[in-house]
């Protein structure tokens, strides 16, 4: 009997063959140890009404098994180690060596000043250059930092939001220099200030104006740089201040639909810039907790491009997210134990579907991660890949009765936060009202306090606890070098065409308060006459304000 | 004894934007019954510490996840150096690498609490810095074990005790290490203690060539007396013993310094535990 169900199988497997004359499967069989034929999917023997609606079929909607047919047979997800400290050479040094050891995607951490806005000589920068990330002040910061690593070969990933625009125009005239157009440029930029107000504070300017410079984000990269994320809309973050697996999804929705709202309200068409829409998990310690919210977050996101903002691109439709394992989760006690917490937390993210990943190192309680920990964090993930087997067949634990029963909770949970934030007017008014920080902070100290009464086990911190010995080799970042990023800073500044800078910042401060001119091609002007990120930031601080907490 | 609400600042100085730490350890504190001010995120040490004065707060919890404190806490002790506001005390947090501690500490850091320290631990620890005399887990002395008396000669004294008052001898024995022969007649629930010198270089034998024969000190029933004295020398109360020595009925002692308790000496007495 075939019925309609059985031709969205057949339609999987026409799309599937596709998809595998563009990307071959790795391997032309695939068997277990034992020599039992491992395929591509596994399906219940009845396809019905409620298996299509829930689940479908991967690379269908609404792609609860994953956004593409074939998934990890054809290719991995993508390495992606964040990276970044000191100073532009050091980091360089440090993507050349990832990139040799197999990494195949760069992701840029960005020292505080940078995130903030502030150049390395600003008052307000003491003590931070370099620290959490690499000090980007000028053009020529950037050039350094990509110096030998062609923009065309590598996506990269920039963790920058308040001042996404200035990094990604840097990241433009770099591949200008390097000879490689901006329609060739591939990669991601965080972009997502809902979430600094929320939880992660690396917000300069209040929302109203924050949302219009996002918004001529997309606008421009539509246009220009067709192949960019422009936005990585992250529960990360959320997670990390305590929320729940729950509150991590809902909160990160509702500022999708946000964007999306902003979006349309600048005149932006759906189908145009949903496609380049980005998500950013965090992975947890709860393993089939997080499978369930990796697969409950693309059906809910589908859901809603398709349901309520009536988007007809299926692209539109397909939620694809980088993960991290949470960071929260490591502890300072026997930091050893924490390769083996990233390995379970990695395991959920790719039984989750996830399209690229970051593994913590061992050390992150303590510091950033020395290369030795970093190298074993990046090998945890080639573990999973190539010798675990669990990226043979698409979405092995579909038909789980615990992890589908997880996957509708999960989402009638996130339906219902959906909707308490909707009745308060949508997220920008829920941040405005504290709405979601209240709802992590709460979580976040009963968590606390569970860990506190043992109700929940942490190995070696609140149990299984050993006398340890404290020398661990850990990296530090040299204190002379924000004096060395000052001077090379104040070079520049001595070196530039002063006056282009002056005219370039005045028309970006011009065009600040005219919604109907796109900042993008104004600030890249500035960028490659080396106007500073805190120049440029500067001038939007004066025209916007700051936003003050709450 | 009333005590005033122990006032907290949690400050977030620097750039550093991970605030959960800091905003759980509030919550906690809050929780120990303290009130405290949250400055919010990106504070100069010029801003937490005039927060600190304004709010006139007694302790200053600085929390950095961003690698910035080896720079960043000395500067607010610095600061509240230049208010002359240093006697409140600091105590910082976050993601700090154990080496670091000791440098923050010697520049006048009071504790570093790393990760994975129980919230608790951070309340007690605050508590006890600042009210000293409530936290400490030490109950007060409940009884009065024995009032010493020097006497040159327990023999032509005891006669008073128990024959003229009718009170019960209990026993006589000599502590070697007091140069002295001790007797204890039983009054109540407590005791009166006749000393005797055994030597005249023993502390009894000159106590009497000062002051004559006379009351010579009071002795207090205690528990935990290796903790209490201790506990006493980090409040500055001036101890004659900083451990305890051995005294009668296999009874460990120590003295307090007259100094401290209006010029009675006193002792510390714990009574052998009983085997059970």
């Amino acid at each position: 009997m075939t019925s309609k169900y059985e031709n969205q199988h057949a339609q999987w497997e026409k799309e599937a063959d596709q998809v595998t004359e563009r990307f071959p499967e790795r391997k032309s069989l695939f068997e277990t140890s034992s020599h039992i034929t491992v395929e591509r999917l596994y399906s219940p023997n009845e396809i019905d009404k409620t298996y299509m609606d829930k689940l479908g079929f991967p690379g269908q909607y609404p792609y609860t098994r994953g956004i593409q047919p074939t998934m990890y047979r054809s290719r991995y997800w993508t390495m992606r180690q964040y990276a970044g400290f000191g100073s532009a050479k050091e980091t360089n040094e440090r993507f050349r060596y990832l990139l040799d050891q197999g990494q195949t995607g760069l992701s840029v951490a960005f020292d505080l000043p940078t995130q903030i806005g502030y150049d390395s000589d600003d008052p307000m920068a003491e003590g931070e250059v370099g620290k959490v990330g690499v000090a980007i002040d000028s053009l020529a910061d950037m050039e350094t930092l990509f110096d030998q690593i062609p923009l065309d070969k590598v996506s990269t990933s920039m963790t920058i939001n308040a001042p996404a625009s200035v990094l990604l125009c840097m990241y433009i005239a770099v591949g200008e220099k390097q000879g490689v157009p901006k329609e060739k440029l591939t990669g991601t930029i965080q972009n997502d200030i809902l979430k600094e107000y929320i939880a992660r504070g690396t917000y300069i300017y209040p929302p109203k104006p924050s949302m219009r410079i996002i918004t001529d984000i997309f606008a421009y990269c539509q246009e220009h740089l067709p192949r960019f994320n422009t936005i990585s809309i992250s529960g990360y973050h959320i997670r990390e201040a305590g929320s729940t697996a729950v509150q991590e999804l809902a909160f990160t929705i509702a500022n999708g639909m946000a964007y999306v709202d902003a979006a349309l309200a600048s005149g932006l068409d759906i189908d145009q810039f949903a496609p380049r829409l980005a998500f950013f998990f965090n992975a947890h310690n709860q393993f089939f907790e997080e499978v369930a919210k990796f697969r409950a977050a693309r059906r809910i996101w589908a859901k809603i491009m398709k349901e309520h903002y009536q988007a007809q691109n299926p692209k539109s439709w397909k939620l694809r997210f980088h993960t991290q394992t949470g960071g929260s989760t490591l502890t300072a006690q026997q930091p050893d134990n924490n390769i083996v917490r990233v390995a379970i937390q990695a395991l959920s993210a790719v039984m989750g579907g996830t399209q690229s990943l970051h593994t913590n190192s061992r050390d992150e309680a303590l510091a950033l991660p020395t290369e030795e920990s970093a190298r074993i964090a990046l090998r945890t993930q080639q573990i999973i890949a190539h010798e675990s087997g669990v990226a043979d067949t698409v979405d092995p634990l579909a038909g789980s009765y615990y992890v589908e029963k997880l996957t509708d909770n999960m989402e009638k949970e996130v339906t219902d936060y959906l909707q308490q934030i909707s009745d308060l007017g949508g997220a920008v008014q829920a941040i405005e009202e504290g709405f979601m920080q209240r709802e992590i902070h709460y979580a976040a100290y009963q968590s606390q306090k569970a860990i506190e009464q043992r109700e929940e086990i942490i190995v070696g911190m609140n149990q299984f606890k050993i006398e340890e010995e404290v020398n661990e080799e850990l990296l530090r970042v040299d204190e002379k070098l924000e004096k060395q990023q000052i001077k090379k800073t104040q070079s520049v500044r001595t070196e530039r065409d002063a006056i282009a800078v002056e005219q370039a910042l005045n028309r970006i401060r011009k065009a600040s308060q005219q919604t109907t001119i796109n900042l993008m091609p104004l600030i890249l002007d500035a960028v490659k006459a080396y106007a500073t990120v805190g120049e440029i930031c500067n001038v939007l601080r004066n025209e916007y304000g700051e936003y003050t907490g709450m | 004894m009333e005590h005033k609400q122990i006032r907290v600042l949690i400050a977030k100085p620097g750039l550093d934007g991970h605030d959960r730490g800091a905003l759980v350890i509030a919550q906690a504190l809050r929780d120990h019954g303290m009130e405290v001010i949250y400055t919010g995120l990106r504070q100069s040490p010029q801003q937490i510490v005039q927060a600190a004065i304004q709010e006139d707060v007694d302790v200053i919890g600085l929390s950095s996840l961003s690698g910035a404190h080896n720079s960043l806490f000395p500067k607010v002790i610095e600061e509240l150096k230049k208010h002359n506001a240093e006697d409140i005390p600091v105590i910082g947090g976050g993601v700090i690498p154990y080496e670091d501690i000791p440098p923050l500490e010697k520049q006048g850091i009071h504790k570093i609490f790393t990760p994975g320290t129980p919230t608790e631990e951070t309340a007690l620890y605050i508590k006890r810095i600042l009210q000293p005399e409530q936290t400490s887990s030490l109950t007060p002395p409940e009884k009065l074990a024995h009032i010493g008396i020097a006497v040159n000669s327990i023999e032509q004294a005891l006669p008073f005790y128990t024959n003229a008052l009718g009170l019960r001898l209990t026993g006589v024995e000599e502590v070697a290490s007091e140069q002295v022969k001790v007797a204890f007649v039983e009054i109540g629930e407590t005791q009166i203690e006749l000393l005797e010198p055994t030597d005249d270089n023993s502390p009894i034998a000159k106590f009497m060539e000062k002051r004559g024969e006379g009351i010579h000190h009071i002795a207090v029933e205690v528990t935990d007396i290796e903790e209490r004295l201790r506990h006493y020398k980090e409040k500055g109360i001036s101890l004659i013993h900083d451990t305890p020595k051995l005294g009668a009925h296999q009874s460990q002692v120590a003295f307090l310094h007259p100094k401290a308790t209006n010029g009675v000496l006193m002792e510390l007495c714990q009574l052998e535990k009983e085997e059970e």
